[in-house]
């Protein structure tokens, strides 16, 4: 605790002179430079990483050039090495450029081409191996449809394709398909159906299709296993050319032909929005800067005196304490009667009443009762009593 | 730095350039660029606000309530013109308008700017620190820095209570022409002789005198002069309590008052203190004491001594009671009584009246001063002083519903206790005036009168 000095105490500080207060360049800059040599080399340090490592194909699920172990790096290098010409493209208009009899297509996502694109697939006249999905199937692979799926495992050939049979077990599963009968052969089956058909002739035309229901046997991880290579060899090596079409980096538009809300509006108008919200943080900044510092100052406190009293009678309005309260009450009373009726500040309870009842004129049983009676019953007890003081004391006084 | 509206203006109009240009994107390059060339423009050629030299002058005494102007002269040493706006700041309480004052100061000349501070509080109040706008020639950005110009103001007690001191000074000068019906007592001096006349007082007839000439003389006497008084005001956490309506139609800093509406503030609906209203008193006592020729002596004390002063010179001693007053502020830590006497007996040599400016809180009465007490009244007449609170007087008359009631018993409770200790201290010698915020000053002061008149002191 801090003592003042006792005494006449120092008059209001004499007027100084006035010093600015205010950081000057200099200091800011000395007390910034470390966060802008920090900020300067986390820059510098992304701009490097970037330049470095280029575009990744890291992640990308049979990707003939991820080598990580969803991709299909190991695969391509097979292929290559038995000289099969592998093309990794991504847009529909290169598989058109790379299409012919001598070539193979395996494609194993669709979900990023439009129903065009799809269509120009179909008309394609190499071969096809589709991956794992069912909703591009009517197109690519008429009629073969999806039937259900079953689990992932090691499952045997069970089938005549000498691709399935050479190359014995495989890890399949995933989607399986109805077999359209004739002109196509299933293999690897589960309960509901196989998981690989072959269709020739036929069903579609010059070009031979195959459909797996699920592409793990191709990854880096699993090709070592069962005779997942041997699998993926037959099945993606039989034409000279095998043009891998990968989901390009942007999604092609949707809805070919209708114009987005987007493409609508005029460039203007979006960068009318962009001048509008650098008018905004102007304003922000306008509005924002205050003249000077939040001055800040030491209140003393706001505390009523009579809550310590407020604080006791809702205590005893809690408990509901008749006791208390009507003897505070009587009390009181009897502490305002006693000079009024002449008597010394000790007076004992029967003189009391003696002297109020003869001097209010009421009946001594009742002012009795009123000043020494019980604890009223209830809290309308206690009110009636509050009242009944009130009227001893009025009745004392007038008379 | 700042920016002004008219940046953001020149902003949003950009807009439109934007929606017609032909090439948008660089229309929107292009505005940055030259919206960052105005603002460095205006940056450039703004009159420097480092340079400038400020002085201060005007009052350092205000009484609450009232207010009072400061002035601020603006110095400018520079060789630009600057011109914008200046911010003196004060803590809220100070009250100071207007918040923001225009300023145009050209090169080499100076400037007088007037705040006028309305304080809401009493004690001591320092000023912040004055920032200045200067706006560049543009008016688009504003060069901006806070200067220290040191200068306090004290803010006095109001002592509103002044409006009794005529009628307690004619009562005094009553008592003093009263000379004969006065009884001889302990504290009266002698004054003159002069002749009988029917009605006085046969016991004051000077024999010796009456033998000397052919006539019936009389002794007169009159109230001792050069007593002590010495006020003591409990600063400790009593002291705190809101009590009352607060006298002073004052604006709590914060909250705007409606003079339309003519709502009670809510810091009037607070109260004041019971330290100011003992504050109040005490002056009104001081200034009676000093014309009645007594010498008034000063203790403010909780813990420790907070504030001393000794009414050494008769003619400044009021002004300087007020100036010790002002920075007091109630602690909210239990006043040591048993020091306070100790300080009191070290102090005050000689036997005087000793008025104890505090609340008869039975508490803190019984460990605190009622111990200690007769060792205080055994050399001084004790008088203790305390603010009741109106409010209980209030609770105690609620009838007709049980919570009325059950805060009645409480209030009566409260009322019993203090009149208990009324009582105790009374049979301990001291006088006891408790009286409501309004009557304490008036109350006081008559029982001043008593005592003097009485010849107690």
């Amino acid at each position: 605790m801090s003592v003042r000095p006792v005494g006449v105490q120092a008059p209001p500080r004499a007027a100084g002179t006035s010093a600015p207060v205010s950081p000057t360049p200099r200091g800011l800059w000395r007390g910034g430079r470390g966060f802008v040599a920090l900020g300067l080399a986390v820059l510098l340090v992304a701009v490097v990483t970037a330049l470095v490592t280029g575009a990744s194909t890291e992640g990308r699920r049979l990707d003939p050039a991820d080598a990580t172990l969803t991709g299909s790096k190991a695969l391509a290098r097979l292929l290559a090495a038995r000289g099969v010409r592998v093309e990794r493209v991504s847009t529909v208009e290169e598989v058109e450029r790379l299409d012919g009899p001598d070539s193979q297509l395996l494609v194993y996502d669709t979900w990023s081409l439009s129903p065009g694109d799809l269509e120009r697939l179909g008309k394609t006249r190499a071969d096809r191996l589709i991956i794992g999905f069912s909703s591009a199937l009517p197109v690519l692979a008429p009629g073969i449809t999806a039937r259900g799926s079953t689990s992932l495992r090691s499952r045997e050939p069970g089938c005549a394709l000498p691709a399935a049979a050479g190359a014995g077990s495989a890890y399949l599963g995933g989607l399986t398909f109805d077999v359209p009968g004739r002109g196509a052969l299933g293999c690897y089956a589960g309960p509901d159906g196989p998981s690989l058909v072959r269709a020739f002739g036929p069903l579609t035309g010059p070009s031979a299709v195959t459909v797996a229901g699920d592409g793990s046997f191709m990854t880096n991880q699993r090709l070592a296993e069962d005779g997942n290579a041997a699998l993926a060899l037959n099945l993606a090596g039989t034409k000279p050319v095998l043009i891998w079409l990968v989901p390009g980096d942007t999604p092609a538009a949707v809805g070919s032909g209708r114009a987005t809300p987007g493409e609508l509006v005029p460039a203007g108008v979006i960068w009318a929005l962009v001048q509008l919200v650098v008018a905004l943080l102007v304003v922000a900044l306008w509005r924002g800067r205050r003249l000077g510092p939040v001055v800040v100052e030491r209140l003393p406190v706001v505390v009523r005196a009579a809550e310590t009293v407020e604080g006791r009678g809702r205590l005893y309005r809690a408990r509901r304490a008749r006791d208390r309260a009507s003897a505070a009450l009587r009390a009181a009373s009897a502490s305002r009667l006693t000079p009024r009726l002449g008597l010394p500040g000790d007076a004992t309870a029967d003189e009391i009443v003696a002297a109020a009842a003869l001097k209010s004129g009421q009946d001594a049983v009742w002012v009795r009762s009123v000043m020494y009676g019980p604890i009223p019953a209830d809290d309308a007890g206690l009110v009636a009593l509050a009242g009944h003081l009130d009227t001893l004391e009025r009745q004392v006084r007038e008379s | 730095m700042a920016l002004t509206g008219r940046a953001g203006l020149i902003a949003a109009l950009g807009a439109i350039v934007v929606l017609v240009a032909p090439r948008p994107a660089y229309a929107v390059l292009g505005l940055l660029l030259v919206l960052g060339a105005l603002v460095m423009v205006d940056l450039l050629f703004a009159g420097g606000v480092r340079p400038l030299r400020f002085r201060r002058g005007g009052e350092r005494l205000v009484r609450l309530g009232e207010s009072v102007a400061v002035e601020l002269i603006v110095e400018n040493p520079g060789r630009r013109r600057v011109r914008g706006t200046v911010r003196d700041a004060w803590p809220p309480s100070a009250g100071a308008s207007p918040r923001h004052l225009r300023l145009d100061v050209p090169a080499g000349e100076r400037r007088r700017l007037v705040t006028t501070l309305t304080p809401t509080r009493r004690g001591d109040r320092e000023a912040v620190t004055v920032t200045v706008r200067s706006l560049g020639p543009l008016g688009v950005a504003a060069r901006q820095g806070s200067h220290r110009v040191p200068w306090a103001v004290r803010v006095l007690p109001p002592f509103l209570s002044r409006k009794h001191l005529p009628a307690k000074l004619s009562k005094l000068r009553e008592l003093e022409g009263v000379h004969p019906a006065l009884v001889r007592g302990q504290g009266t001096e002698f004054d003159s002789l002069r002749e009988y006349v029917v009605g006085d007082d046969v016991r004051s007839i000077d024999w010796r005198a009456t033998a000397r000439r052919a006539d019936v003389v009389v002794r007169t006497w009159r109230p001792e002069r050069d007593r002590r008084v010495l006020i003591v005001l409990d600063t400790g956490r009593t002291s705190a309590g809101r009590v009352g309506t607060s006298p002073l139609p004052l604006p709590h800093p914060g909250t705007p008052v409606s003079p339309a509406t003519g709502a009670v503030p809510a810091s009037a609906a607070a109260g004041w203190p019971r330290l100011d209203w003992s504050m109040d008193a005490a002056l009104l006592l001081a200034a009676l004491a000093t014309r009645a020729g007594d010498r008034v002596d000063f203790l403010a004390h909780d813990r420790v001594a907070r504030a001393w002063t000794s009414g050494a010179s008769r003619t400044d001693s009021l002004s300087a009671l007020v100036n010790v007053m002002a920075p007091l502020e109630a602690e909210l830590v239990e006043a040591d009584a048993e020091r306070m006497v100790a300080t009191v007996m070290s102090r005050a040599r000689r036997r005087c009246l000793v008025v104890l400016l505090t609340d008869l809180n039975p508490a803190a009465m019984d460990q605190g001063l009622l111990p200690v007490l007769p060792q205080l009244s055994s050399r001084h007449l004790v008088l203790v002083a305390a603010v009741a609170d109106p409010r209980v007087a209030e609770m105690a008359a609620g009838r007709g519903t049980s919570e009325a009631v059950y805060d009645a018993a409480a209030a009566e409770h409260l009322r019993g206790e203090r009149a208990r200790l009324t009582a105790r201290l009374r049979r301990h010698g001291c006088e006891v005036v408790d009286a409501t915020p309004d009557d304490l000053a008036p109350a006081l002061a008559d029982a001043y009168l008593a005592l003097k008149a009485a010849g107690r002191l």
